[in-house]
């Protein structure tokens, strides 16, 4: 079947000029290939994009069956319910995108694939800071695009009632964009506990458990500083990014919302990068 | 435990010195110092749990050694500009991921140091696996995992090779392709580091042995005087008055054996002591034949201490 062919292989002549080297660009492209020759990873981005289009819909039917007189809202008003219509898929999407980020380390781990990768870049860093560029990349540009994607349906649905909104008002534009924004970030933090646990389902139970559990569990403890804490939690802050919560007396300016988010990310991934290069693979 | 003899040039060879890895209290790779020269294949034999493999990741640095130093053509692994052109490396057939295709999984190694689409077809067809390419790794038999991981290794045309276990997996006709295949490449005048728990494997492809045991080096030497000093001689004996023979030959420092009747399976004294004791007893000899020493039995007695060592500690 195989035989190896003689080649006219001398010692003289033997190596070809070998001109090419590790670079930053080459690690990111070869994440970049990774990320979309996985099937999972295909899949997970066609869920998120079909939820945020299925929320969507199924949220603003809903809201037209209720029988709420619509039209009669103000500008402002109409724009920030089409807004809420289109980035509600995001607070399902993020449970898959955590699982996403989660396993696009935890994967490499359980296959064994993470020598290899390690193996071809030895000082590690720019494996995971290349594996974090192109993971928040493809999710922040699928999810803003799924949720401007929902913002048509939604603009559909609400189109014969009268209600509607202007994509490129900043009210509504960032907001979409914000959602995407979210959903990166969700990754990134689940990347970094992926990396830092190096387990599949502790990975997972434990982003879930930031995003789902934490702030229930919270929520119930009727102590104050514990209420306090509250808006610190991931979620609360990173909801903050595309829902209107300017209503709410201790309500926390955008900015706010944006450092809380980017402090959790950043222990997240800076627990990683440390532990990566400190354990043996 | 002598560092091996001969030309040291700087370039293309593997240097290791003091090297150590400790997990705990245990002492996985003790102290260790060895070179690889460049083009010859060096073996690398040890028993299971003798810190082969463990050395093998620390070339790469897939491990951190906890004391002293191994570097490879010139540098650490990991301060080369382009890892992947310098060092190639089959540690485990299972180091990629199951869901990706086997053209994907080259395609993303070679993308780290900007290798073209060309050069991933090339080890490809170097290694045979062109008609599954496409295939999704998670189908792979282990000896097309061994396959694809070759590839891999040699996706930078790299002038030092380390591969652990190559042939494990691989059927008759895929063991005579890595032989063949290791083989030129040492005749390229490249390194190659290659470990098997097969010695009659190692013994028709390497130049050299390095025999590891509980962590230190047994033995660093060229095969053949290895083979050679590793066991005493042994002569067969066919004759019929084999119990008169025995008594003639028995002195403190010969072990004499009965295989099956009429046959002596005699260590301590050449056929020509044998031969002669007999002729001048008159007695009648119908065989008399050395039996050479395989590399099998001279691994056994070199790591025998540590095997022995091993079983205590399972109990």
């Amino acid at each position: 079947m195989t035989t190896i062919t003689p080649t006219t292989s001398h010692s003289a002549q033997r190596l070809p000029a070998r001109t090419t080297s590790l670079s930053f660009g080459g690690v990111l492209r070869s994440e970049w290939i990774k990320l979309r020759s996985l099937r999972s990873t295909v899949w997970s981005y066609l869920i998120l994009v079909v939820l945020a289009l299925g929320m969507a819909l199924v949220m603003s039917l809903s809201y037209l069956s209720g029988g709420t007189d619509a039209a009669g809202l103000s500008k402002e008003a109409q724009a920030d319910l089409i807004v809420q219509g289109s980035t509600f898929g995001a607070y399902i999407g993020q449970l898959v995108v955590a699982v996403l980020g989660v396993l696009v380390i935890t994967g490499e781990y359980s296959t064994g694939m993470i020598r290899s990768t390690l193996g071809a870049v030895p000082t590690r860093l720019p494996a995971l800071a290349a594996k974090a560029v192109a993971l928040f990349a493809v999710t922040f540009v699928v999810g803003a695009v799924s949720t401007v994607g929902a913002f048509f349906v939604t603009s559909a649905v609400f189109s014969d009632t009268g209600v509607t909104a202007n994509l490129l008002d900043p009210d509504v534009i960032l907001p979409l964009l914000g959602a995407g924004l979210y959903l990166a970030l969700v990754a990134l933090f689940a990347l970094g506990v992926g990396t830092i646990l190096r387990s599949s389902a502790g990975g997972i139970a434990t982003v879930v458990g930031v995003l789902l559990v934490l702030p229930l569990v919270l929520q119930m403890i009727p102590a104050e500083w514990v209420q306090d804490v509250l808006p610190y939690v991931l979620p609360n802050a990173g909801y903050s990014l595309f829902a209107d919560t300017s209503a709410a007396a201790d309500a926390v300016p955008f900015w706010e919302n944006l450092l809380i988010v980017l402090g959790w990310v950043g222990a997240s991934v800076a627990g990683a990068a440390m532990l990566l290069v400190k354990r043996d693979a | 435990m002598w560092a091996a003899a001969g030309i040291r040039s700087v370039e293309d060879m593997i240097t290791a010195e003091g090297l150590t890895k400790r997990y705990g209290a245990k002492t996985a790779v003790d102290h260790i110092d060895f070179t690889v020269q460049p083009g010859q294949v060096t073996g690398f034999l040890g028993p299971n749990g003798a810190g082969k493999s463990t050395t093998m990741r620390m070339i790469v640095g897939l491990d951190r050694p906890s004391d002293g130093r191994v570097t490879v053509n010139g540098g650490r692994y990991a301060q080369h500009r382009a890892p992947l052109h310098e060092v190639g490396a089959l540690l485990d057939a299972k180091a990629m991921h199951t869901g990706r295709s086997a053209y994907n999984h080259l395609l993303a190694m070679a993308a780290t140091h900007g290798i073209d689409a060309r050069r991933v077809h090339e080890v490809i067809e170097l290694t045979g696996l062109g008609s599954v390419a496409g295939k999704r790794v998670g189908g792979f038999s282990l000896g097309m995992g061994q396959r694809l991981g070759i590839a891999a290794a040699m996706l930078g045309d790299p002038a030092t090779l380390i591969l652990d276990e190559p042939v494990n997996g691989l059927d008759p006709e895929g063991v005579l392709w890595v032989r063949q295949f290791v083989r030129q490449l040492a005749a390229e005048g490249r390194t190659v580091f290659l470990s098997s728990h097969l010695m009659s494997e190692m013994a028709q492809t390497a130049d050299h042995l390095i025999v590891l045991g509980r962590g230190q080096i047994v033995a660093d030497a060229p095969i053949a005087d290895i083979i050679a000093g590793g066991t005493r001689s042994r002569v067969r004996v066919r004759t019929p008055h084999s119990s008169q023979l025995a008594d003639l030959l028995a002195r403190p420092d010969v072990t004499i054996m009965r295989s099956e009747a009429g046959v002596l399976e005699i260590t301590g004294i050449e056929a020509s002591g044998i031969g002669d004791l007999a002729a001048e007893h008159r007695l009648a000899i119908h065989e008399l034949t050395p039996q050479i020493a395989s590399l099998e039995e001279a691994y056994m007695a070199l790591t025998a201490d540590a095997v022995e060592y091993r079983t205590e500690a399972i109990r």
